[in-house]
């Protein structure tokens, strides 16, 4: 990056399954208001907004950005929409970063949303393509096979998806903003109804209705701030194609590259020992122990083991999504940019009953598409 | 001005606009021009740092329509890549934001959709507020058609120079081989069409077409060797103005002044009448006036700088790809490849290209054919 960039305002929403007291723009303003408070600006301050959220189908609005517009402070401003899948949120607050390491930019509002309730994830996640079977059986069943090609490759025992949805669901419990709260047990989850083998429906994640907002901003701008920043230490988003023969979902090459590229940028060697909290981006449970690979945390069939061993717990040596992560919340195009944001919040002290001890490096990551997208930052305490 | 990068267009390739293509998806579409824009060049994709595009799912009629397109645009290995729901000539402007990032040297930029494969009149109507505008039924002919109703009665414009102005952007198409309407049609005739939706009339409004487009941008240093004659970006501002139709002038683009004003100011230029042409994303005669005056230019009549001399969105209109094949002619104007339609002598150029209803977002390029920082 050509100049020092940083997180200075974090907002969100309570995240729930359906938010009948607002409508789209009240849900994204809710967001905005919390950051823009954080951040002790007004939307005068504002340079840019970056707008990022999932399939328009979800919500039945073509380019939802452009009504919002007004909603969300943009009025005679420049205003770009990222859509990169689930990876969106990630990837439209990297744009931000990348508005504002230009030099051009000093605060960019970046904003990711979704109002699930507003259609039918299902539908709008199982379209029926010419030439394709339809599959009709959304994301969980897009996403099963690869889960079991990895317990296939690495022999992880049956409990671990389970264990790692639990221990979601017990982080949860400390976010007061996270969508599904209600403590559950490992037994519970083994015991819930299969959906799309080996995934059940407590290994599941909701769909949520959410926003989340964050201000970006450079050096100067973040040091006349009322709060300690968090500085932006490296970041990128990468892509892979869908039809390449020897290309691999379980340890996808987009993912590695991007996670090399951040490491590089932030000057991580060795991500397990420099890393003290991750937030992943984990839509079923069995992700978590194959993202924990593919970032480098462990060797090829090993992530498993650090579920099994209780290494990725809150207080434990690398807490993993202490937010309750996707599993518990999920306002797709959101989720990405929640998984960003929580990194923040941890390096800046911020986190609330979910806080990290001593988080002084973050990372913050999300995935998309036929797990081809990947976007992904590291933020540290200091610059 | 501070001093940015150099950034030029390097290369631009374009399948020809036509009314539907039956035998090929768009990604069908997409990869020949791909590889035509890198061939110009004379690099493989390898040689390209970061990937992006503009296309929207309502126009594939699905749910994460570009993942498709990753495959035609050289994905593998993995890219650093991000896409936006957006006319491509907005990912080409995010392109050069990453380049003065010092994020990339090179970048990728296509647009693409099969646009005939859907009706884009009840499609885009699903842009507008869903709680108070869409169910009124509005498509983008009908908002346009307020628009010029609102703009006639400011302006004193007349079903006439609605004529002439289409006419003129006909006479141009006509010697466009990539535009969809090639005949040209006099203003005499064009006025005898039927209303689209009074006051704009058929004649003045393109038909639906499909195509597919890649740009290839570069920074100072690799430019040069990728291009003969590179075009350089010395300005460029994007501004989105309220969608709310009661809410905004519709007589005036308050949004392409600005941005005109200030992506002029980067490039060290006093005035849009300094250039030698501009290629607007006007899709019929109304928006052209408007963003001529936007541009503190007359609204009618023939002046210097000359006015969409491809022919502009009135000869072809494939949404998602309009405004970055005005990036593309402009290209081809100052760098000596716009053959039968050259503009002689062309060193700079305006480009404007814009989405939403009504001019609701507008983004303004000033292209140069000398660097504009030293």
């Amino acid at each position: 990056m050509k100049r020092p960039v940083a997180v200075v305002g974090v907002g969100q929403t309570k995240h729930s399954t359906r938010r009948s007291d607002v409508n789209i723009p009240g849900l994204v303003r809710e967001a905005i208001d919390r950051a823009l408070l954080d951040a002790g600006l007004e939307h005068k301050d504002i340079d840019a907004v970056v707008i990022g959220k999932a399939p328009d189908m979800l919500e039945g609005v073509m380019q939802p950005e452009q009504f919002l517009v007004g909603a969300v402070g943009g009025h005679m401003k420049p205003v770009v929409r990222i859509h990169t899948a689930g990876s969106v949120g990630a990837t439209t607050a990297l744009a931000a970063v990348t508005h504002v390491a230009s030099g051009l930019f000093e605060r960019v509002l970046t904003i990711a949303f979704e109002k699930q309730s507003e259609g039918n994830a299902m539908w709008a996640l199982s379209p029926n393509m010419p030439f394709m079977p339809p599959l009709v059986a959304g994301a969980g069943g897009y996403f099963a096979p690869y889960i079991r090609a990895y317990i296939a490759r690495t022999g992880a025992p049956a409990h671990i998806g389970p264990v790692i949805a639990a221990n979601a669901r017990a982080n949860a419990g400390r976010n007061q903003y996270a969508h599904l709260q209600e403590p559950m047990t490992v037994e519970d989850v083994m015991q819930s109804p299969m959906l799309w083998d080996p995934v059940r429906y407590l290994e599941t994640c909701p769909s949520s209705d959410g926003a989340v907002a964050l201000v970006i901003a450079s050096e100067a701008a973040a040091r006349k701030g009322p709060r300690k920043p968090a500085w932006v230490k490296g970041g990128a988003s990468y892509a892979e194609a869908m039809w390449v023969p020897g290309r691999d979902q379980v340890n996808p090459a987009a993912g590695r590259a991007c996670s090399k590229h951040v490491y590089q940028q932030a000057g991580i060697t060795d991500p397990w020992n420099q890393i003290d909290t991750a937030e992943i981006y984990v839509p079923f449970s069995w992700f978590e122990a194959m993202w924990l690979e593919n970032l480098g945390f462990c060797d090829i069939g090993e992530g498993w083991k650090i579920v099994e061993r209780g290494e990725q717990k809150f207080g434990a040596h690398l807490p993993i999504n202490p937010s309750g992560g996707v599993l518990c919340s999920n306002p797709i195009g959101a989720s990405g940019m929640l998984r960003l944001g929580e990194a923040a919040l941890q390096v800046m002290g911020r986190a609330g009953a979910h806080q990290v001890e001593n988080a002084k490096t973050a990372l913050g990551h999300a995935y998309g598409g036929g797990a081809q997208y990947f976007a992904m930052w590291v933020v540290g305490s200091e610059l | 001005m501070t001093k940015l990068r150099n950034v030029a267009i390097v290369g631009f390739a374009q399948m020809p606009i036509i009314a539907h293509d039956p035998h090929r998806t768009a990604q069908e579409m997409l990869y020949p021009v791909v590889r035509a824009a890198l061939a110009q060049c004379g690099v493989e994709r390898d040689a390209i740092d970061y990937q992006t595009a503009g296309s929207a799912d309502y126009i594939d009629g699905r749910p994460f329509g570009f993942v498709a397109a990753l495959d035609v645009m050289g994905t593998w290995p993995p890219r650093q890549d991000s896409h936006l729901e957006m006319d491509a000539a907005f990912a080409a402007h995010y392109a050069w934001i990453r380049m003065q990032a010092g994020e990339c040297d090179t970048a990728l930029v296509v647009g693409y959709g099969k646009v005939s494969e859907g009706q884009p009149e009840r499609i885009l109507n699903l842009q507008l507020d869903p709680y108070y505008l869409a169910p009124l039924g509005l498509g983008p002919l009908s908002t346009a058609a307020l628009q010029a109703s609102a703009y006639m009665a400011r302006s004193g414009a007349t079903d006439r120079d609605l004529a002439e102005i289409a006419a003129r952007n006909r006479a141009a198409g006509a010697r466009n081989p990539d535009a969809q309407v090639r005949t040209p049609a006099s203003a005499d005739e064009l006025q005898g069409t039927p209303w689209a939706i009074e006051p704009l009339r058929q004649g003045y409004v393109p038909p639906i077409g499909e195509s597919a487009v890649c740009l290839l941008l570069a920074a100072e240093g690799k430019a040069e060797s990728m291009c003969k004659r590179p075009v350089w970006i010395g300005g460029v501002e994007q501004r989105a103005e309220m969608q709310t139709l009661g809410a905004r002038d519709l007589t005036h683009s308050a949004s392409t002044q600005l941005a005109t004003e200030r992506a002029l100011a980067m490039a060290g230029v006093g005035k849009a009448a300094d250039v030698d042409l501009i290629e607007m994303m006007a899709t019929n005669p109304i928006e052209e006036m408007i963003v001529r005056e936007a541009m503190a230019l007359p609204a009618r009549g023939d002046t210097k700088p000359v006015i969409n001399p491809s022919g502009g969105p009135i000869t072809g209109h494939p949404l998602m790809m309009t405004g970055l094949i005005r990036l593309g002619e402009a290209f081809r104007q100052l760098s000596g490849g716009a053959d039968g339609r050259a503009v002689p002598n062309a060193r700079r150029a305006i480009v404007h290209a814009a989405q939403g209803h009504c001019l609701q977002q507008n983004v303004v390029f000033v292209l140069g054919s000398e660097r504009r920082w030293s």
